[in-house]
């Protein structure tokens, strides 16, 4: 590699070079949840920093390799690909970046890394499968009921471990019977403003940006989980705030997990179609799944190189529903009126709230509610990291990973525990049995509580907000 | 935006003794850091001073209080009140801390085979600080195949002339190799895989024993004690060190490893359980961005986050962001130090000494006392002597200019003063 490749290297990929920051100094290895588990994963030094002099060509963007380095058969010159698999066993949760005192992306890396070691090759069927969210949802609402059995029969868990690599015993959310878009639709409709939901309200009525916000749904609470949704869009109704939801696709995250980048660079590209327009506007783009919301806010950028002027304005404009609604409460707008919920609330902060950088808004949150009792649990991370946990090479490493963590849970005698992230949930819920809750869920309950106690006068719930159950999971 | 009586900028040691001290006092303090440093790295002892001939860690402050522009001229008198403060602190996390000014500065093994001047340090070294009996053996002992601690080397090193520093050494030093269980077809063998190791009860009384045996089949014939690598757990330390005792025939102690450090990992963790016991909030991850200064004074820090910056609306900063190392200070390819958060005046040699002083000169480097300069208050002040920068920022740790921390090893005293001062000021 020569100087003026390096140069035009550094400039196309920050990530890569910071590797040359390192001090070798260890801290991100203390942090390592996957590293604390098992020794198949040596941890983040070795396989980011200290492994990328091996990798002279992931000063590259992965998905764009240049022809040279790419032999006939398609795989990559071995001189440029990283020196073993072991980075295949990071989960990325993201730990290992902030631990650093000398801003290494170590996690940056090690996610570009792995994405260059399956360049060339057709990705494992199982790899592809888990990262279509999108499309498993859009085959899986429809037929729910035998999806759902499919989903929990335990011969077909099991021919799915052995045939594809999916651990038959690793958490499958049940898909609802009917998705938050057509839930949302159908009340749209009932209230006469169907060109509202359809299209973001470009060609109908559009509240002005101070009054509306933009629902980031995501696709776990599109296909498995609406009233995740619907409690958000009852708090933030609740708060004044219309909510607008527009066109939008599956973020990315999970192709960008499984090495996948070009296919999640056209998912971020179709939600810059109808989200940075709205951004620019000076709408606020509010979701309730932490890994999404951060895929806007850093990935497109960070990961997928997608650092134009839709991808800046998206990220500006994107919020966490918790960080929004804590934003609300600290300029004094947020409505207090909580009703009592008298209970204990073990509290999980998802590792990709955490990267967020935006402290813990939901714990804040919580001390608002009368009577409710969260306790940070204090782990580091429960161990699945979005798909990692439901791989059959990979599910005990999760298990392990989170174990103090359901063991801190369910010594805590709580009957339910919360969490802002839905992987985590569903894995969490699997581990412990308990219903795990999204913290706008129990803000939904709160407000509802306290509607009961006095009534809200004016207030109509509006048929959204109800506080569902957890599935009950495989 | 969050609010908060006091933001304290840097994690380490000076960071979070100013966040307890300020948190104990009731105040809302939030500590913001871009990473984990020192207490990672560190020893997990707390070294006053470690200037040879020097026979207390008093006496070192005091020695070194004298010397010009060292921070202690300013802090020093502040450590006495603060280090059994902070011992107390830590001690109810779980972490016993022996020694204190007064205690006398001895030799103690490392693991390179050479020793190293402590007084106070953690309960499962404080053994290696009292002097040797005559007749007193010690056993350097590790587990075979840990490629940061090996027996025979340390005890070769231990047994030449002159490395006690004129204090009676042990009588004999041996070396003894233990295959402990199941770590022979470990990849990823460091001091923190072993410690969690150590976490597990069953797993340590069995490695414990092992050595009990390997030692009584040795037929020593001496009385004394044994030095094993730094790991005696991690999160189950107090009584994995308590099995020790009680399985061992020797007296054990740890000796610490290169990093990543379990001492300095257990007292990270008792110094940040102590915070959040008092209500303090803690963000590491993200460098600061800014802080917001109006009519000369401070109204928020700000951190980089994912997208916008994180605030916190304060009027009150305490800046431990460490040195050189720790990134407080950033050396610029033009032969500058930079002061990273607030662009504060840095009392710095010319750039010219950079590279014409060998940085391992006796004397010292001049890069190393490179930092700033403040008033009694811990104000940073400029050439002139007059304030600079926003009011209502204190200065605290290694960035305080004239330590040479290296070689003085007054760092941790440095720290636990300068933290304890700038929160008292910030009280005020």
């Amino acid at each position: 590699m020569t100087i003026g490749e390096l140069v035009r290297g550094a400039h196309a990929e920050a990530v890569g070079l910071s590797a040359d920051e390192c001090l070798k100094c260890n801290v991100c290895n203390t942090v390592c949840p996957v590293a604390r588990v098992t020794d198949l994963f040596p941890g983040p030094k070795y396989v980011g920093p200290q492994a990328q002099r091996f990798r002279l060509d992931s000063l590259r963007s992965p998905g764009s390799a240049d022809p040279a380095d790419v032999h006939d058969d398609g795989t990559s010159h071995p001189s440029t690909r990283s020196p073993d698999r072991s980075v295949d066993y990071c989960s990325g949760c993201g730990f290992c970046t902030p631990a650093c005192p000398a801003d290494v992306k170590i996690a940056e890396m090690n996610n570009r890394a792995r994405a260059v070691m399956r360049e060339g090759h057709r990705p494992r069927l199982r790899d592809w499968l888990l990262s279509q969210t999108d499309l498993l949802g859009r085959i899986g609402v429809p037929l729910a009921p035998i999806a759902n059995l499919l989903l929990q029969n335990r011969l077909g868990r099991l021919f799915a471990h052995a045939a594809l690599g999916i651990h038959h015993a690793a958490p499958l959310p049940r898909f609802a019977s009917r998705s938050f878009r057509s839930r949302w639709r159908k009340r749209q409709r009932e209230q006469g403003r169907l060109g509202h939901s359809e299209d973001g309200g470009t060609n109908g009525y559009r509240p002005p940006p101070s009054r509306a916000v933009v629902l980031f749904h995501g696709c776990a609470a599109n296909y498995q989980e609406p009233w995740v949704a619907e409690a958000a869009i009852a708090v933030l109704e609740r708060n004044g705030y219309e909510v607008i939801v527009p066109d939008q696709v599956c973020c990315g995250l999970p192709m960008i997990s499984n090495g996948l980048y070009e296919q999640a660079r056209n998912k971020a590209r179709q939600n810059f179609g109808t989200l940075a327009d709205l951004a620019r506007l000076g709408y606020a783009i509010v979701g309730t799944s932490t890994s999404c919301t951060h895929t806007l806010k850093a990935e497109y950028r960070e990961m997928l190189d997608l650092d134009d002027a839709d991808a800046r304005a998206v990220a500006e404009a994107t919020w966490d529903i918790c960080e929004f609604l804590l934003d609300l409460h600290e300029d004094g707008r947020l409505d207090t009126r909580f009703g009592r919920l008298d209970r204990d609330l073990p509290y999980h902060p998802p590792c990709q709230l955490r990267s967020h950088g935006i402290g813990i808004p939901a714990l804040d949150l919580f001390a608002l509610v009368p009577g409710l009792r969260a306790v940070d649990m204090d782990h580091d991370c429960c161990g699945v990291a979005g798909t990692y946990g439901l791989k059959r090479e990979k599910y005990a490493i999760a298990m392990a990973v989170g174990k103090p963590l359901f063991e801190r849970i369910r010594g805590s005698g709580a009957r339910e525990a919360a969490c802002d992230s839905e992987t985590c949930r569903w894995h969490i819920a699997q581990a412990t049995g308990l219903p795990i809750r999204h913290p706008v869920e129990l803000l939904a309950a709160a407000y509802a509580a306290g509607d009961v106690e006095v009534p809200p006068g004016s207030q109509d719930a509006r048929g959204v907000g109800g506080v569902g159950r957890l599935p009950t999971g495989s | 935006m969050p609010t908060a009586d006091a933001v304290v900028v840097g994690a380490g040691l000076a960071g979070l003794t100013a966040a307890i001290r300020l948190a104990d006092s009731g105040a809302r303090v939030h500590v913001m850091a871009r990473g984990h440093a020192a207490t990672h790295w560190s020893a997990g002892t707390l070294d006053v001073c470690g200037l040879d001939g020097t026979a207390t860690p008093r006496a070192g402050i005091d020695a070194l209080a004298r010397t010009s522009g060292h921070p202690y001229a300013v802090v020093g008198g502040h450590v006495a009140e603060a280090l059994p403060w902070l011992c107390d602190r830590v001690a109810a996390g779980g972490l016993a801390y022996a020694g204190d000014l007064d205690s006398p500065i001895r030799h103690t093994p490392t693991a390179v085979g050479r020793t190293r001047a402590v007084a106070i340090a953690p309960d499962a070294q404080s053994a290696g600080l009292r002097t040797w009996a005559p007749g007193e053996g010690l056993v350097v002992c590790g587990p075979s195949g840990f490629k940061d601690f090996w027996p025979g080397l340390i005890a070769a090193g231990l047994a030449r002339p002159g490395v006690w520093r004129g204090s009676p050494g042990p009588a004999r030093v041996e070396a003894l190799s233990v295959s402990f269980p199941g770590i022979a077809d470990l990849r990823n063998l460091d001091g923190l895989r072993l410690a969690r190791l150590f976490d597990d009860s069953a797993w340590r009384r069995d490695a414990l024993e092992r050595i009990a045996r390997d030692l009584s089949s040795r037929r020593l014939g001496f009385r004394g004690r044994i030095a094993l690598p730094a790991v005696l757990g991690l999160e189950d330390h107090a009584a994995a060190l308590a099995d020790a005792r009680r399985i061992l025939p020797l007296e054990p102690f740890e000796v610490p490893l290169p990093p990543p450090s379990v001492p300095g990992l257990r007292l990270y963790r008792a110094l940040r359980a102590a915070l959040l016991a008092r209500g303090g909030r803690m963000q590491v991850g993200e460098p600061i961005a800014r802080i917001d200064i109006a009519h000369g004074r401070i109204t928020a820090v700000a951190a980089a986050a994912a997208s916008r910056e994180f605030r916190v609306k304060t009027g009150t900063v305490i800046l431990a962001t460490g040195g050189i190392s720790g990134g407080g200070l950033v050396a610029e390819s033009s032969g500058t130090l930079r002061e990273a958060v607030l662009e504060l005046p840095v009392e710095q040699p010319g750039s010219d000494s950079w590279l014409a002083v060998d940085p391992f000169e006796v004397g010292g480097h001049p890069l190393e006392a490179a930092g700033i300069r403040t008033d009694a208050e811990l104000r940073p002040i400029g050439p002139d002597g007059e304030t600079v920068g926003p009011r209502e920022v204190r200065i605290a740790g290694s960035l305080l200019a004239g330590q040479r921390y290296l070689r003085e090893r007054c760092g941790d005293g440095v720290a636990i003063g300068s933290g304890w001062l700038a929160a008292q000021a910030a009280v005020r």
